[in-house]
């Protein structure tokens, strides 16, 4: 039936009819209450139109009447309509333009407001783009903001001896030599961490780089338009708190990345709870007083020395070495299909290499009664492909401790093993590589 | 699509306005008011042309304000299903491209775009032909058919497709 009628009028479009009703309901009158009424026309209009090759002739023939045909239209839809709305804009089906409701699927403000996609599509977005990426030897890398690129602080908190860099800000009209930006607009000072611009031009050559922050949206662009203010390394993929999908937590599902292929680069580890293995942890970049107070450091900050992190050998030159490894592997020694590979295991086999042949036993780290295999320095030692013994024997390298009064470290100075501080594998950790020894000695405690 | 209509609005002007100029500044605020505004029923409007007439006053108690009735001629833009518009593509990404008509924000889903044309990223992301003849990237200009429209307040949102004979792209600012 629907094809004899298309067959009868096969020239109308549907575009006129909407625009007759339009037109009459504007003839009619032009007052408010009017407005309902036609709104409500326009959606059930809208409902109607997902099959409208097939209905137009109806309308043809009695453009200002209500649907005639709801039930048929009804029906139709059902064997027509398989549209499965992958996604929303403005709440429109993007693949068929009708009107959805508000609250499904995962939103994309970041990209662009009132964005949604389902999850099937998201899926589908992840999988395609991953092997244009590949194609392009390319890999994700997710980047935190404060205490990752850069450091911030309000005016209000700078402490007097940070005076001086009020003079020393970099012009805000070309700002892609400087590093140190007053933000007078927003309260703020900003300080980029050295060494970030080089950074980020040999990073992009290896990844689609997305910035995922906790500040807000406003702050977020801001720093975006200072570390890339030619917009060519991320573009409109700048995710703040307000786009993310749960409080205080920083979550891989707005990224439009599959997660077998996502290095994140952030300082704080406990944002980041369904993703650890994704994660390359930051040593924080504290520039300002304020801070240094905030984390409970109550040393002189980096600005209040007038010093700052080395250009040549600070963190992110450490940590740009460990991605180029990890993108080498993934993509050069790696073996089987491309698309198996998993980011996360190289980033595993990587970190294990870091203390590899290292045995150590710890001595007065654990608070007694402690579990030790559950703490963190085990485990994280432990990562980095030490093993871990609970008493002393023979085959032991190190001994970690925190006073070397004690019975264990007596016995390490004894055979001549390598005592060393705690502070030896958070910085192996930090540096993915194993520091010298003698640079963690561990102090004589006063008491016996 | 355009339409030259007539349409009504209640103005308050205070008393300070009064005397010889009272109705060019009706007119003037009526202008700043209304134009570049959008209305769920009208769509978007462009300018005002002309005042048909401006009724009687109406002195509001206890604030000395008074409220003219003013009819006026405007030109409203609106966009309709089914129609085609010419749109200057704003972004685009793996999704689809996002396109603007004036005030109107037209999103494409790389669904509604042919299946010949792929997405390259990089940083200036667009969509090509394998053949390379055909570029949409930002700034391009498309032609495209609406195939759902929504008019919010302020805002009117649209769902286009160019996956459909003669649509696409018009101008080309690579190549130009």
């Amino acid at each position: 039936m629907q094809m004899s009628l298309v067959t009868d009028s096969p020239v109308h479009s549907s575009s006129s009819d909407d625009f007759a009703a339009f037109l009459d309901a504007s003839l009619d009158s032009g007052s408010s209450e009017e407005t309902e009424d036609s709104d409500q026309l326009e959606t059930q209009r809208v409902k109607r139109r997902k099959v409208d090759k097939m209905e137009n002739i109806e309308e043809l023939q009695d453009p200002t009447s209500l649907p005639p045909s709801l039930e048929q239209t009804a029906e139709a839809s059902m064997k027509k309509d398989v549209c499965t709305h992958p996604g929303s804009f403005g709440e429109m089906c993007i693949l068929c333009g009708q009107r959805l409701d508000a609250d499904s699927g995962v939103t994309f403000g970041y990209i662009h407001k009132g964005l949604r996609l389902e999850n099937d599509e998201i899926v589908r977005l992840r999988n395609t783009d991953m092997k244009n990426l590949l194609r392009h030897k390319k890999l994700y890398l997710v980047l935190d903001l404060d205490h990752t690129l850069l450091n911030s602080t309000q005016l209000i908190h700078m402490s007097p001896q940070e005076e001086y860099l009020k003079s020393q800000t970099d012009s805000l009209q070309d700002v892609s030599k400087g590093s140190l930006f007053m933000l007078s607009f927003m309260h703020m000072m900003t300080k980029l961490r050295p060494f970030v611009r080089a950074f980020l031009k040999e990073a992009s050559e290896l990844f689609e780089m997305y910035i995922y922050t906790m500040g807000d949206r406003a702050y977020a662009l801001e720093m975006a338009k200072l570390l890339d203010p030619q917009r060519e390394y991320f573009s409109s993929r700048v995710i703040s708190r307000d786009d993310g999908t749960h409080r205080h937590q920083k979550g891989l599902d707005v990224v439009l990345g599959q997660e077998s292929a996502v290095l994140i680069l952030d300082d704080t580890e406990n944002a980041w709870t369904k993703h650890k293995d994704n994660l390359i942890l930051m040593e924080r970049y504290h520039f300002f007083a304020s801070s240094c107070h905030q984390f409970g450091f109550n040393c002189k900050s980096l600005s209040e020395l007038k010093n700052d992190e080395s250009e040549t050998d600070g963190a992110l030159v450490t940590i740009l070495k460990v991605l180029k490894r990890v993108h080498g592997m993934f993509f050069d020694e790696l073996e089987g299909n491309l698309v198996d590979r998993d980011v996360r295991q190289v980033l595993k086999t990587i970190r294990k290499e870091v203390l590899k042949g290292c045995k150590l036993v710890f001595s007065r780290v654990f608070p007694t009664g402690f579990q030790a295999d559950n703490h963190l320095l085990w485990k994280m030692a432990e990562g980095l492909g030490a093993t871990c013994l609970k008493e002393l024997d023979p085959s032991v390298t190190h001994v970690v401790s925190t006073d070397a009064g004690t019975e264990k470290s007596r016995w390490a100075v004894k055979h001549k093993k390598f005592l060393v501080h705690p502070q030896w594998i958070e910085a192996a950790n930090y540096l993915w590589q194993k520091q010298p020894e003698e640079n963690f000695i561990v102090n004589q405690t006063k008491n016996p | 699509m355009f339409f030259h209509i007539v349409l009504e609005r209640n103005m308050q002007l205070h008393p300070r306005h009064f005397g010889r100029n009272l109705r060019e500044n009706l007119v003037s605020k009526l202008m700043k008011d209304v134009e570049g505004t959008c209305s769920g029923r009208h769509g978007f409007v462009v300018a005002i042309t002309g005042i048909e007439n401006v009724g009687k006053g109406l002195i509001r108690d206890g604030t000395g304000f008074v409220t003219f009735p003013v009819k006026y001629q405007c030109v409203v833009f609106r966009p309709f299903k089914g129609e085609i518009l010419e749109a200057v593509v704003t972004m685009v990404n793996k999704m689809g491209f996002f396109a603007e008509a004036g005030p109107v924000q037209i999103f494409v889903s790389n669904h509604l775009i042919p299946d010949d044309m792929e997405f390259q990223s990089g940083d200036m992301p667009n969509y090509t032909t394998s053949d390379g003849s055909v570029k949409i990237q930002k700034d391009s200009e498309v032609r495209l058919k609406i195939i759902g429209t929504r008019v919010d307040a302020t805002e009117i949102f649209c769902i286009g497709t160019i996956k459909d004979d003669f649509l696409g792209v018009i101008n080309d600012p690579a190549a130009a």
